[in-house]
């Protein structure tokens, strides 16, 4: 039986040379433990390296771990060599891309219906990019695809899982609290105008 | 003619719209209608004379919001006639423009979201098949086969040796065709006209005329000789030229 800390450091070693997130799983596999035991060493470890302020970091993505550089030092990286920065999405390709994540899965239909307006060349697009993907087909009229979230995306966008996604019910809440700034009405107000329904006076 | 422009400030008719409604400083669960609809048409107007195409979204929106104008200008049935309770006709459209904004938001989020992670910088799975390929064979013997196996590989190395030898002094003997050139312009000082089996000389290894036909081919170059063969397979007929014409020779014949 291999200690504890043998295990941690060799997968520590492990991360270094692998570069790409490594599968807790393969890790497991190779020390003959269970994938639960594996991730709680490597949970501890990203800790560690959390704890000491380390400008190395651990990330979690969909149950595998990769090393990273820290975020506070991304200025200093910079100076030292110019990291070619990848392309960032446009908008259109950003709100898609959110219908998607917090939808999935979802058909092009449905994106479009939220949207307003066609979006073919946009999912081709995130499609391309591999931030989106087909998961199967709707059982509904003419079986459209659905299309979900790839691990590219939680990549990307520095997620753990899809439920590290901003709660998308705050954002109503948001909304609605920008509402109560920009004008009194309250809700009971609102409820009551609907059967006043004289706004259409000009 | 005229001008294309692609505007992309607005994302599609919801997002329009939304602005329009931000912009009037009006509430979301209150548009007043009539006022929004007039901008929308406004806006659409001044876009066409502008000649810009406007997408056909944009007029479905449109027609929605007339009719949705209308139906607002129509006295509303008290709800005794039905139990449910009346409902605002801009209900479907709120809950739209509810929808469009919360993903719209999620959108800005995600974008905060990716903003930070560009800052966070990884290594790219490296090469490794410098550890994987070729990997060290472990020898796993004692002391005796080792002595044994090291006996055998010299004995061997002495055979490969000799061979070697063998092998060095066959390709000694082998000829060049700078050699067989020489050996061959020996030939034509006598006679100026040759067929090839008469230049080969009873030597038919494969190697002898390949390198017999090499250097013919070298000669040609030089345009010291013509070479004539008038069928496929057929008889080639070499003839030597005079050294003196060689200057003032037609290409062409050479070439033939």
């Amino acid at each position: 039986m291999t200690s504890k800390q043998t295990i941690k450091s060799a997968f520590e070693s492990m991360l270094f040379v692998w570069g790409d997130p490594l599968d807790v799983k393969v890790a497991a596999e190779l020390f003959n433990i269970h994938w639960k035991e594996a991730y709680s060493i490597f949970l501890e470890l990203k800790n560690e390296y959390e704890q000491q302020g380390r400008g190395i970091r651990i990330r979690e993505i969909d149950k595998s771990f990769q090393f990273y550089s820290w975020e506070a030092n991304s200025d200093y990286i910079e100076r030292l060599c110019t990291p070619v920065k990848e392309k960032r999405l446009s908008q259109s390709a950003m709100e898609v891309l959110a219908i998607v994540a917090y939808k999935q899965p979802v058909t092009k239909g449905e994106i479009e219906s939220i949207r307003g307006i066609k979006c073919d060349k946009v999912i081709e697009g995130l499609t391309k990019k591999d931030l989106i993907e087909e998961v199967g087909r709707s059982p509904g009229i003419g079986r459209p695809i659905l299309y979900g979230t790839t691990k590219t995306f939680l990549k990307n966008f520095g997620f753990k899982d899809l439920k590290e996604l901003p709660d998308i019910e705050n954002i109503d809440e948001v909304i609605r609290e920008e509402e109560y700034k920009n004008s009194d009405v309250h809700p009971e107000q609102i409820s009551l105008e609907m059967f006043g329904a004289d706004d259409t006076a000009e | 003619m005229g001008y294309k422009v692609k505007l992309d400030i607005f994302e599609g008719p919801f997002d329009l719209l939304v602005h329009l409604i931000e912009r009037a400083e009006m509430s979301i669960y209150d548009i007043r209608v009539s006022e929004i609809t007039d901008q929308y048409i406004a806006y659409l107007e001044d876009l066409k004379r502008m000649d810009v195409a406007v997408a056909g979204e944009f007029m479905v929106l449109a027609a929605t919001l007339i009719e949705l104008k209308s139906r607002m200008l129509l006295p509303r049935m008290q709800s005794a006639e039905t139990d449910a309770e009346m409902e605002d006709p801009r209900q479907e459209l709120v809950e739209k423009l509810l929808e469009y904004k919360r993903f719209k938001a999620a959108a800005a989020q995600l974008e905060i979201r990716e903003a930070e992670n560009l800052r966070r910088f990884v290594k790219p799975q490296e090469d490794l098949s410098v550890y994987t390929e070729n990997p060290e064979e472990i020898l796993n013997v004692d002391i005796a086969q080792f002595m044994k196996a090291f006996r055998l590989f010299l004995q061997r190395k002495q055979k490969i040796e000799e061979v070697h030898k063998r092998y060095d002094r066959q390709k000694r003997e082998r000829m060049s065709i700078e050699d067989r050139i020489v050996q061959m312009k020996n030939l034509f000082t006598g006679k100026k006209k040759f067929s090839f089996r008469e230049l080969l000389g009873g030597e038919t290894s494969r190697y002898n005329v390949i390198l017999t036909f090499l250097s013919l081919l070298e000669l040609m170059r030089q345009r010291s000789i013509t070479v004539r063969q008038d069928v496929n397979f057929g008889q080639m007929t070499i003839t030597v030229k005079d050294p003196k014409e060689k200057t003032g020779d037609v290409p062409a014949e050479s070439e033939a």
